[in-house]
């Protein structure tokens, strides 16, 4: 059904306006870069060396003239018209254990309900991209599986399947001694045993079975797309051989295979103590795969059709504290853009001098979720969610998306 | 058996015999499904009452009986049997406390108080008051699992949900937004009898209670949507408001305090609500029950979903959910009556297979038996049991020194290991089958990852290996294709193969001749994955 759909994509100014939109939403993707613990703001995207606040570290020069990076960001420098940067991001909450849940669920307003993580609100609102292929993936360190949590009120199948250390879990391999004939001769078995079960029955729990069969002997066929082992030698130097480097070519890898959206996990940006020295050794790690991504993207054409988002649960604070160190900082940090109806050079944000407060009003989680949904094409005002009998916003009803960013 | 049922009541006195007139009722002169074959029913039946498949044997004498009443004699003795309490404690944990392991109450000693309660003759109002009132004294000590930490929000919430079909989550923070008789105010009316209660440790004996503070005033409320403040002492959805008796300074307690446990006030509500809950006039409670009791039977309830018991979401048979719910008043909640009578019907026997010529039918008409997907520990026994390797996994043994298994591990593929203990083995079927804990296991959900696992997991590579007495191994030394065949319909399906299913299991050892004992191996792993397996139908 889907496959038919995407066959007829050539056409799509044949058709009636609202199917061929429907064809172009099928092709949005997403890619969230997670840095978890927060980076700081002031030794990345908002270096401003002359105020009091700033570390030891240079800024360099954009791509786009008058906008500086840090120093330890040379290659999204050099890749800065492509992208968007919020500076002037003030969302309240400096907990991580709330933060981060807060920042990835969008939140709208206290319900007393749990919001789907924002995989699993894509994965709910625009489906599979790929119908053979989970919708939401999460390259992370540590244990893998399939994450249910992460969808919150939504059915638990909108949730995650989580490569920890980037591999698949081990089930999606054939045990050993199965051949591929083998394994092929065994299910020809159990179609035929289902086969004869399924004649006179009602058949939609039956159906349902056979399908995640179907569906796992898919993962199972191409599983080496899920495995970090397989990636190209060449790609991986120069995405980086660290974790956060290898996890996002992973990404770009299951992007091109079409899966909706990949969430991707970096740990241990809390800098409270020894800032610079983390900082130094952090910030090139996310610089280095988030650029080659963006060029990657941009060179294949799929750009234009793929967000990427790359941000934490809050910035770091001007004030460096005792330790050397920045602590948790939501009124006034940054986060990054690209791709799929997001303008690309837009640095955009008016904060004090000193780059402490936002002047004026700044963006918050909401702003921030309308502005995904709507480059998605999904109608972030008007569309709901149903859950017990009640509908609610997919984003809070009191914000807009941040246009300053959109195409 | 007639196919083909006219409108004519039965006539016939017990309460099977009228759910049958009711369903019948409802869909008129249409044709249903014929009664199941002796070996589904007892597969089923099994099943509903013990948690597995029947063993060959069991299927071969059940299929040889030619007495009349077999299937009523086969109820009688599974419900009496101690399978019937550990399965049912099993089905119940998961429907009251949903998995969750909270509160200062092990899980084995509410099991161990759920089992006795379901030898001999449990009483289900009996069951549920205990659940509510438990304080940490006497016989019942280990009832107050089911109010956890004693949150007072989950307590109403789970409260009106499992036990009156009322999910109320939405009606803290206002009334309902689609359904008009759902209250904020019912919430309230239930969060007044509950607020009360807190754990306490009593410093001697170093236990936890659940205990009573003073209630001396009405809970207030407000919309969130109009800001309207209101009261309300504690009430019962369809109940009158309890008035909170006003004690002079002084008078208002029982028991002074004691050893760390506060006083015990002479105003207890909770103790209130445990009996006017479950009293025989609380006709919430008791449709509640019977639909619960009815969807652990039937695969779905008479109201369904569960917890959304009201006009929006009508049940599919008014009349038959009332006169259930009656007839377990006035039969004093006799829980093994009610099964047996839902069992006994011929609604509860019918076959799977649909009526000859009809291509779909409504699942609610119940004109045809609904499959129900195998719980997680079912599945798991089920699975022991057909591959013949129940003795293996009983005579797993922990090494006293060894290492804390690595679950995580053995999902990733770092920890290559076997699990070293059934209870590993329960838990690493329970992560991969079961619902997430804190939420409803009743509609049937398949997943990716379930298949991945009954395919390719190592537990099933292992058991399907040849071992002295276990499946595999006894086909691998039998002769005849036909024997072979027979065995494994009966370990794994339980039940004999069709001619044509003995032709193809022949046909498929016939071409793989040289390797035998791994053809055997394929072919049960294909009967283990089929849906005819892992649903009970």
């Amino acid at each position: 059904m889907l496959g038919a759909l995407g066959g007829l994509a050539g056409f799509g100014s044949l058709l009636h306006p609202s199917i061929a939109k429907q064809i172009k939403e099928k092709k949005k993707q997403v890619c969230l870069i997670w840095l978890d613990g927060g980076i700081s703001q002031y030794e990345s995207w908002h270096p401003l060396p002359e105020s009091k606040f700033a570390g030891p570290f240079r800024s360099i020069k954009t791509s786009i003239p008058g906008i500086h990076f840090s120093e330890l960001m040379p290659n999204t420098a050099k890749i800065a018209h492509k992208i968007s940067v919020i500076r002037t991001m003030a969302t309240k909450d400096p907990n991580h254990s709330t933060g981060v849940p807060r920042m990835q669920r969008g939140d709208p307003l206290d319900r007393g309900v749990d919001y789907p993580y924002l995989g699993s609100a894509v994965a709910k609102l625009l489906g599979p991209a790929d119908p053979e292929l989970p919708p939401y993936v999460w390259i992370k360190p540590g244990n893998g599986g399939f994450i249910h949590r992460e969808a919150g009120f939504l059915d638990a199948r909108y949730g995650a399947l989580a490569l920890g250390d980037g591999r698949p879990p081990v089930h999606i391999h054939r045990p050993d001694g199965v051949t591929a004939e083998l394994d092929a001769a065994r299910n020809a078995l159990r179609q035929k045993a289902n086969e004869r079960f399924r004649a006179y029955r009602n058949t939609s729990d039956i159906d349902a079975y056979e399908t995640s069969y179907d569906m796992a002997r898919q993962l199972m066929a191409r599983k080496d797309i899920f495995d970090d082992e397989k990636l190209d030698p060449k790609d991986r130097e120069r995405y980086g051989t660290h974790p956060l480097g290898r996890h996002v070519l992973q990404a770009r890898q299951l992007l091109e295979a079409g899966v909706r959206f990949v969430k991707v996990n970096s740990y241990h940006w809390d800098t409270h103590g020894d800032n610079f020295n983390m900082s130094q050794r952090l910030v090139p790690q996310a610089d280095q795969p988030f650029a080659a991504l963006i060029n990657d993207l941009d060179d294949r054409g799929m750009l234009d059709d793929t967000l990427v988002v790359m941000m934490s649960e809050f910035g770091r604070t001007p004030l460096i504290n005792s330790r050397l160190g920045r602590d948790h900082w939501p009124d006034c940090w940054s986060i990054a853009l690209a791709g799929c109806g997001i303008k690309r050079g837009a640095i955009i944000g008016d904060t004090t001098k000193d780059g402490a407060f936002v002047n004026g009003e700044g963006y918050d989680v909401g702003h921030l979720f309308h502005t995904i949904f709507s480059v998605l094409g999904i109608q972030s005002h008007r569309q709901k969610y149903r859950h017990k009998g009640q509908k609610l916003a997919i984003a809070h009803d009191d914000c807009e998306p941040i246009k300053e960013v959109m195409l | 058996m007639s196919l083909v049922w006219g409108f004519s009541l039965s006539g016939q006195e017990g309460l099977h015999n009228r759910i049958d007139d009711l369903i019948r009722f409802k869909v008129g002169d249409v044709p249903f499904s014929k009664t199941a074959d002796d070996a589904s029913f007892l597969r089923r039946v099994t099943l509903d009452l013990t948690g597995n498949i029947p063993t060959p044997d069991e299927v071969i004498t059940f299929l040889a009986d030619k007495s009349a009443g077999k299937r009523t004699k086969l109820l009688n003795r599974l419900i009496s049997g101690e399978s019937f309490a550990a399965h049912w404690t099993e089905r119940l944990n998961v429907m009251f406390l949903e998995r969750l392991d909270e509160g200062k109450v092990t899980q084995e000693e509410w099991d161990n108080f759920m089992k006795e309660t379901l030898r001999g003759k449990p009483l289900w109002d009996d069951m549920i008051r205990q659940m509510i009132e438990a304080n940490g004294q006497g016989a019942s000590r280990a009832a107050m699992k089911f109010l956890g930490k004693a949150d007072h929000h989950a307590m109403t919430e789970d409260i009106a949900r499992l036990l009156l079909g009322m999910d109320l989550t939405c009606a803290k923070c206002h009334d309902h937004p689609s359904v008009k008789e759902w209250k904020q105010a019912h919430y309230w009316g239930l969060f007044a009898y509950l607020n009360q209660t807190k754990q306490a440790t009593a410093k001697k004996e170093n236990k936890v209670y659940l205990v009573e503070g003073l209630s001396s005033k009405k809970v207030d409320f407000e919309s969130v949507f109009d800001l309207v403040k209101m009261s309300t002492g504690p009430k019962l959805p369809a109940g009158e408001e309890v008035v909170i008796p006003q004690y002079e300074k002084g008078e208002e307690y029982d028991k002074p305090a004691a050893d760390g446990l506060p006083a015990v006030p002479k105003f207890r509500p909770r103790e209130l609500l445990a009996t006017d809950l479950t009293s025989k006039d609380n006709e919430l409670f008791a449709r509640n029950s019977v639909n619960r009791i009815w969807f652990l039977l039937m695969g779905r309830g008479l109201s369904h979903p569960l917890d959304e018991m009201h006009s929006k979401n009508p049940p599919s048979h008014p009349k038959l959910l009332d006169l259930l719910a009656r007839e377990f008043v006035s039969h004093g909640f006799d829980l093994k009556w009610l099964i047996r009578e839902i069992m006994m019907s011929e609604v509860y026997q019918r076959s799977s297979r649909l009526p000859n010529g009809v291509p779909k039918v409504e699942p609610d008409s119940y004109r045809v038996s609904l499959p129900k997907g195998l719980t997680p520990e079912q599945l798991l026994r089920a699975v022991l049991r057909a591959t013949g390797n129940v003795e293996w996994a009983k005579a797993l043994e922990v090494e006293p020194d060894a290492e804390k298994f690595d679950r995580k591990g053995y999902f990733t593929g770092s920890n290559v290991e076997l699990p070293p203990s059934l209870g590993e083995i329960e838990s690493i079927f329970i992560q991969t089958f079961a619902h997430p804990p804190g939420t409803a296991e009743v509609d049937f959900s398949p997943g990716v990852n379930k298949s991945l696992f009954l395919m390719n997991d190592r537990l099933i590579q292992h058991w399907l290996k040849p071992r002295t007495g276990n499946l595999i191994d006894r086909l691998s030394k039998m002769d005849a294709p036909d024997s072979m065949a027979k065995e494994m319909y009966l370990a794994v399906l339980s039940r004999l193969p069709e001619k044509e299913e003995a032709i193809w299991i022949t046909d498929y050892l016939a071409r793989n001749e040289p390797r035998r004992t791994a053809a055997l191996a394929d072919l049960a792993w294909a009967l283990l994955n089929s849906a005819e397996f892992t649903f009970n139908h």
